[in-house]
């Protein structure tokens, strides 16, 4: 078990966790940074434990603690702890585009529970989702190829937290971590068996199973079973018109699989919805 | 898993003194990697190839930092040469910093 305790204390507790911090660091330096703000966690030498600030806390909350991407999870901590003064941590707001196509690449990003979509744009400026990346990827692996441009547009599907690394970090990270080579190699080849099987799936199968299948992958990757995207988004996401997407959802509504109502969609019955998918989400749900 | 190790072995040219360090840090907590970040770029500009650096996440090992007479994170300690020195927070201070490190009188 973690010795490390959060202070959660959600109603009047705020006082009483103070008070607590105060009591343990009541003078010197250490206070002085704490009143500063500069301070994350406090040692409790009576419990032998560590307790993190409220805002501290709050921040590994967010990002869903330090090791909730699963890429970076994979990694020896040595190997993370490497990392960890090179990544920053931001929110992907929905709608937020990372990169255009033949956009240079300046960051990578490691998403937690935010949600990306890879598009591709045509000419006319339709755009067709290939690929998806949340928890358990990168957005910019093409660097790791040695490419320095994006092929694709990386459009922030639902907002969340994740981390972020300059592109010049992340060059210099590659050569000094086996480990992460490794991760990146093995998700650089799973991206290109998704994209296989995207461009299979587009072609072949109907909307209503290829829109359960991309509510599952997306809700998977979010770790939620709500998702806040409007009929617009999802036309353009899997390239058809808003009606097919209408007809489809209004079927999987119907079903009690998912509820619907303005732009927030649920996951009523997981089981349900995998079984209306196309068999896509049960070949490729482990990227 | 080993409890701490040091991050950056460095070995000083001949007659180089090699500043041992510390960092008390909580995970990648704000303040933390922000310590962690200033620090780096301390080393990099004022001890290239001079110091050791060794990362003990409380959060994981609180009774090893406790034992150190560790209060809060993030704290860095200056292990030697001596004087023994101790800084708190998240090392945003550089002034304060180099001359802790005895970097700049």
């Amino acid at each position: 078990m973690n010795p490390a305790r959060a202070l959660d204390l959600p109603k009047g507790g705020e006082r009483l966790v103070n008070g607590r911090i105060l009591r343990l660091v009541r003078s010197g330096p250490e206070r002085r940074a704490l009143d500063a703000g500069q301070v994350d966690a406090v040692l409790d030498a009576a419990t032998g434990t560590a307790c993190l600030l409220p805002a501290a806390e709050r921040a590994l909350s967010q990002a869903g603690g330090p090791f909730s991407n699963a890429l970076l999870d994979a990694l020896p901590r040595e190997d993370y702890r490497r990392l960890l003064g090179e990544l920053e941590a931001v929110t992907l707001t929905a709608g937020e585009v990372l990169y255009e196509p033949g956009a240079r690449i300046r960051e990578v990003y490691f998403p937690n529970d935010a949600n990306v979509s890879l598009l591709i744009v045509m000419v006319d400026g339709k755009a067709l989702e290939v690929g998806r990346v949340g928890r358990e990827g990168m957005v910019g692996i093409a660097l790791a190829l040695g490419e320095e441009t994006s092929a694709v547009r990386v459009l922030v599907q639902n907002s969340g937290g994740g981390l972020r690394m300059k592109a010049s970090a992340f060059r210099e990270a590659i050569t000094r971590s086996l480990p992460l080579q490794r991760e990146l190699h093995r998700y650089a080849y799973a991206k290109l068996i998704q994209a296989r099987q995207t461009a299979a799936c587009n072609r072949f199968h109907h909307v209503e199973g290829r829109l359960a299948c991309w509510l599952l992958m997306t809700g998977d990757r979010a770790r939620s079973e709500r998702i806040h995207l409007t009929h617009a988004v999802l036309a353009a996401t899997l390239g058809i018109r808003r009606v097919g997407v209408t007809n489809a959802a209004t079927a999987l509504q119907r079903r009690k699989l998912i509820s619907y109502r303005r732009g927030s969609i649920r996951i009523l019955d997981r089981k349900g919805l995998e079984a209306a998918s196309c068999a896509c989400y049960a070949n490729i749900r482990k990227p | 898993m080993r409890a701490a190790r040091p991050r950056k072995p460095k070995s000083g040219a001949a007659g180089t003194t090699v500043v041992v360090l510390r960092l008390y840090i909580a995970s990648s907590a704000p303040n933390s990697v922000r310590a962690l970040a200033n620090l780096e770029d301390i080393c990099k500009k004022h001890l290239p190839g001079a110091f050791s650096l060794e990362i003990i996440d409380v959060l994981e090992f609180p009774k090893r930092a406790l034992a150190d007479g560790i209060l809060v994170t993030p704290s860095l300690a200056k292990l030697s040469p001596s004087p023994a020195a101790k800084i708190v927070g998240d090392l945003s201070d550089r002034g304060g910093v180099l001359v802790a490190l005895g970097i700049k009188q």
